[in-house]
């Protein structure tokens, strides 16, 4: 899969996961960005991604996590 | 040696002109030795304690990076955390333990057993050893790297100005700047003495003030009315405010002016709009500790559960927040009523949005203001059960007479008027800040008259209306 279309699916989940179907990401995305991204909705995103793409991050993984470009990237390693 | 103490603001002075006067790569070592020596002069014992962790976690973090073996790492990791904790457990949570057995056996014949409270808990201990956990669960999440200097690694766990009560900093920043940034920096040191000048009226004014006319109130309960009461409770957030936040305004100026940037413990929480926004405005140095190494491996457990893991995480998450204060019924419920008002929060937040978005309230201040004052009241609220009273039976105790007991207030008016004038004035000074952070600058403005006229006000209250005899703060005892 390539990067492009880890995000197109990814903006997918975004928008399922914060209501919001206007919602755009892309590499530099960060929590600031969205409206709503904080602690308590992050796992569900996290949990959603890992149902829809299929794959199991480790808590290692997610400490890490800077912006959209990191999940891409963590993603594409797993698929 | 507390830092509203005539000691420590001469020990601060002659530090700093040594520090400055000597090559900027030895400073990190002055700091050092400094640290110690301050800390040994609480008990010169407890220095033990520290120096075992900063070994534990400096040997730990340099293992980690030797081990390529994911589940020996993982063991590994275990062990040195529980040898950091141990400390902390043990000064903590002994005498606890030590009083539920003595209150076991004192039913039965025999009393012989330990006598109570021969500990006393090392101050600051859980403050060092939270920034120690954080390091060493940052080193082997592979988020920063080991530190090869074992006298770096103690400064890091002694710094003075965060040793007794944080903020509780993070490892990747300070070592940074121990190594590269402690010069003089004109801009930092008036930073710092801007905090210092805040951070001694709202300890010395606000704080002590409330302080000699709640204590009485809190320690008197059977004699003072409902009313009374709770008046008091509703004050008491703002003593808490003044003392940890004013402490919290003290560590970051005296760093700034030794060239280290401290993060800010509290920012302006009166005016949160809700209680999940409270949280990110209190203690935040607290809060975001707990949020990386409790609730967020707490909440990836238990991700695949949705909303339900989510609560389920708060819960416990505020639970062990609750513990950590003590080991006791009372605060065991000041923490689930933050989990239950979060988790309602976390559960309404989506609907609550919409509707917010629909009538335009979002920018609108006067509704922000009644959503800050129900903030207000429901931490009030909690603090029955997580400040001044000890057993659940006070804490009942408490909200009966407040909800039975009709008898009339009974405390002096005039010092009642003079606290709220000031608890007035720090609300309308944040109030500025919050709304109209732009408008009528103080400390900033570009103006020098207004700025010494903003600084001399603040001394003048400080001389007029601060409490010398005080040399306690609340959050020590934690």
């Amino acid at each position: 899969m390539t990067k492009n279309s880890v995000l197109v699916k990814l903006t997918n989940i975004f928008r399922e996961i914060f209501n919001d179907r206007e919602i755009v990401i892309n590499n530099k995305t960060t929590a600031q960005d969205i409206d709503n991204w904080d602690s308590l909705t992050h796992m569900l995103l996290i949990s959603k991604i890992e149902e829809e793409f299929e794959i199991k991050f480790k808590l290692k993984e997610l400490n890490n996590l800077n912006n959209v470009g990191n999940l891409v990237e963590i993603i594409n390693t797993k698929i | 040696m507390v830092f509203t103490s005539f000691e420590f603001i001469i020990f601060f002075l002659s530090l700093s002109i040594f520090y400055f006067s000597i090559s900027i790569k030895y400073r990190w070592k002055l700091l050092l030795i400094s640290s110690l020596f301050f800390y040994g002069l609480i008990k010169p014992i407890f220095i033990l304690i520290l120096l075992f962790i900063s070994i534990t976690i400096y040997l730990g973090s340099i293992l980690f990076e030797k081990i390529h073996f994911e589940k020996y790492k993982f063991y590994s990791f275990i062990i040195i955390l529980l040898i950091t904790i141990a400390p902390l457990l043990f000064f903590k949570y002994f005498n606890s333990i030590n009083q539920y057995i003595l209150t076991f056996f004192e039913r039965a014949p025999s009393k012989n057993i330990l006598s109570n409270s021969w500990l006393i808990l090392p101050i600051g201990i859980s403050y060092y050893t939270f920034m120690a956990v954080g390091y060493i669960t940052d080193v082997y999440n592979e988020k920063i790297k080991a530190e090869k200097n074992l006298f770096m690694v103690m400064l890091f766990i002694s710094f003075f100005p965060l040793v007794m009560s944080g903020p509780i900093e993070r490892a990747e920043k300070m070592f940074d700047q121990f190594r590269n940034k402690l010069f003089f920096d004109y801009k930092k040191v008036i930073y710092g003495f801007q905090m210092i000048l805040w951070g001694m009226f709202l300890k010395l004014v606000l704080a002590d003030n409330l302080s000699l006319f709640l204590n009485p109130i809190f320690e008197n309960i059977n004699y003072s009315s409902g009313k009374t009461i709770l008046l008091a409770i509703s004050l008491y957030p703002f003593q808490i405010y003044g003392d940890l936040g004013g402490y919290s305004l003290l560590a970051i100026g005296f760093s700034s002016i030794l060239g280290v940037h401290v993060r800010i413990n509290f920012k302006r929480p009166f005016f949160s709009t809700s209680m999940s926004n409270f949280w990110r405005r209190w203690h935040i140095s607290l809060i975001s500790w707990i949020t990386d190494y409790i609730y967020t491996p707490i909440t990836f457990f238990l991700r695949k559960n949705g909303l339900f893991g989510i609560i389920l995480s708060l819960l416990l998450t505020f639970l062990i927040a609750g513990l950590w204060h003590d080991a006791t019924l009372p605060f065991v419920i000041w923490g689930l009523i933050q989990g239950v008002v979060l988790s309602l929060e976390a559960i309404t937040k989506s609907s609550r949005l919409k509707i917010f978005n629909k009538n335009s309230l979002n920018n609108n201040i006067f509704f922000k203001v009644c959503c800050s004052i129900l903030v207000y009241f429901i931490f009030s609220f909690s603090l029955i059960f997580g400040g001044p009273f000890e057993s659940l039976n006070e804490c009942l105790f408490v909200i009966e007479k407040i909800f039975l007991n009709n008898e009339s207030f009974s405390f002096s008016k005039i010092e009642l008027l003079k606290l709220i004038i000031l608890i007035s004035l720090v609300l309308f000074l944040e109030f500025k800040q919050e709304y109209y952070p732009e408008k009528l600058k103080l400390f900033r403005n570009k103006n020098l008259l207004i700025r010494w006229i903003s600084y001399l006000s603040i001394i003048l209250f400080i001389v007029l209306l601060g409490v010398f005899s005080n040399d306690n703060f609340i959050y020590f005892q934690f």
